[in-house]
């Protein structure tokens, strides 16, 4: 089963991270799902695909009343984002799905109607939940074609979807990133082969050096927090992505 | 002690090692679709084969009336057979269309009764995975009115070929008396009659199908 833990807390303001679920099977990709709370009102962040929602939907049953999440952010299309879309929705139906324009036709596949989603332009938008606005940040290319992540501004929290992922070893399995040079080595690949546009990434880099970051949180591996922020974005501006090898 | 609906459903669609209940299903009538279409293109070659016939009987005259009257009415048997089996096939597509949504919905109700595990105590998943029970229940109910109708369909179908063998028996008779063409005649009644065998032991395939119960 998956544990959560709350990383920030400021009020009803809270983010926490639904991970690690020793359960899972090991053919499928450890994903982390975020819940940001406030007032009551829950969004949750790439909620998982199909076949890890029980273990998601308990996690987060321990936390909070699964029926009170007023919607779902998917950073992209991705199965182990969203596939799951059709469960959360037979649960509640009235739930929206924000998520780029550019997968706003494909991701019904996975289910929903027309009124479920929320379409996102190209340059972001706010999302409003419970009177606090989240902001849509654009990060296309980067991983896929029409991706977004998601910015927090008062708790200064990026999601970042797919970059800053890293697939950790059995033994590195925190939640925080403790030893960046440590952690880094097992982002290198995932970055270089994922990532497909180093122009994108110069300019997701710039963009995101203008926001008051404590905690950038990523879909796969650990959260970077404080100092390791930076560090990452400057290591990540540095590489050299788009390429099937090192 | 009574079984929940939830446990009812999960031993029927995990009947056993392997598919499940609605995956054997969805082969068995794929398996049914593709002798259908053996049928269809049989009896577009007894269309083709009437007509020749028909030509064959004008040029032996009147000694072969009786058979150029055979021929025409094979050639009905065949577009009545093809309609016939347009007929099963519009029932094909409605029981696949009805079984890959059962299929999907199984893995789906798989899922919510692990998730109902983890979190006993929540009434709204509750009430999901009653809701889901009737709507499975009134799917399955349509899978089986389908099953039953395809089952008729099959034995109307069958019906028809008994018919179509009496006019390929009859049309051999015929070609008996077809003065110097008799031969030639008795050959082309002989290949209709072999054609609707094969048809015939399509359909008894089809009848014997897992999926009306039976062990083919």
């Amino acid at each position: 089963m998956k544990t959560t833990q709350t990383f920030f807390e400021a009020g009803s303001h809270k983010w926490t991270a639904i991970v690690r679920d020793p359960a899972k099977p090991g053919y499928l990709i450890d994903t982390n799902e975020y819940l940001v709370q406030h007032a009551g009102q829950g969004l949750l962040l790439d909620p998982g695909g199909a076949e890890i929602f029980p273990a998601v939907f308990s996690a987060l049953s321990a936390e909070f009343d699964p029926s009170r999440l007023a919607g779902i952010f998917a950073s992209h299309q991705d199965p182990d984002i969203i596939s799951s879309l059709a469960l959360w929705l037979e649960f509640n139906p009235q739930m929206k799905c924000y998520v780029s324009w550019l997968w706003a036709s494909f991701i019904p596949h996975f289910g929903g109607t027309a009124e479920t989603f929320v379409a996102l332009p190209d340059e972001g938008m706010a999302i409003p939940l419970a009177g606090l606005p989240l902001q849509a940040v654009p990060a296309h290319y980067l991983h896929s074609s029409g991706n977004l992540h998601l910015y927090d501004k008062q708790a200064k929290i990026l999601f970042s979807g797919d970059v800053g992922a890293a697939l950790l070893p059995a033994d590195r399995q925190g939640l925080f990133v403790e030893d960046f040079a440590a952690h880094i080595r097992h982002a290198d690949a995932f970055h270089r082969r994922w990532m497909g546009s180093n122009e994108a990434k110069r300019q997701w880099c710039e963009r995101v050096s203008q926001l008051d970051i404590d905690m950038l949180c990523p879909q796969h591996g650990a959260i970077y927090r404080g100092g390791d922020v930076q560090r990452f974005i400057n290591w990540f501006d540095e590489l050299r992505v788009g390429v099937a090898r090192a | 002690m009574t079984a929940e609906p939830t446990e009812i459903a999960s031993r029927r669609h995990g009947a056993g090692p392997g598919a499940s209940g609605p995956a054997r299903d969805l082969l068995r009538i794929v398996r049914i679709n593709e002798e259908i279409k053996r049928v269809v293109a049989v009896a577009f070659k007894i269309n083709i084969m009437a007509l020749n016939a028909i030509f064959l009987a004008k040029r032996a005259g009147n000694a072969a009336l009786g058979f150029g009257v055979l021929s025409n009415e094979l050639r009905v048997f065949s577009k009545d057979l093809r309609e016939s089996m347009m007929a099963l096939t519009r029932l094909i597509h409605d029981a696949v269309a009805e079984v890959s949504v059962l299929l999907q919905e199984s893995r789906q109700d798989g899922l919510f009764r692990r998730t109902a595990d983890e979190v006993p105590g929540n009434a709204r998943l509750r009430e999901v995975l009653a809701r889901r029970d009737g709507r499975r229940a009134a799917r399955e109910e349509r899978i089986a009115t389908l099953r039953r109708n395809l089952r008729l369909a099959v034995d109307e179908a069958a019906r028809l070929v008994e018919l179509g063998g009496v006019l390929a028996k009859s049309a051999k008779i015929e070609a008996a008396y077809g003065a110097g063409f008799a031969s030639s005649l008795a050959q082309v009644s002989g290949e209709f009659d072999g054609i609707v065998e094969e048809i015939r032991a399509s359909l008894d395939k089809l009848r014997r199908s897992s999926f009306f119960g039976g062990r083919a």
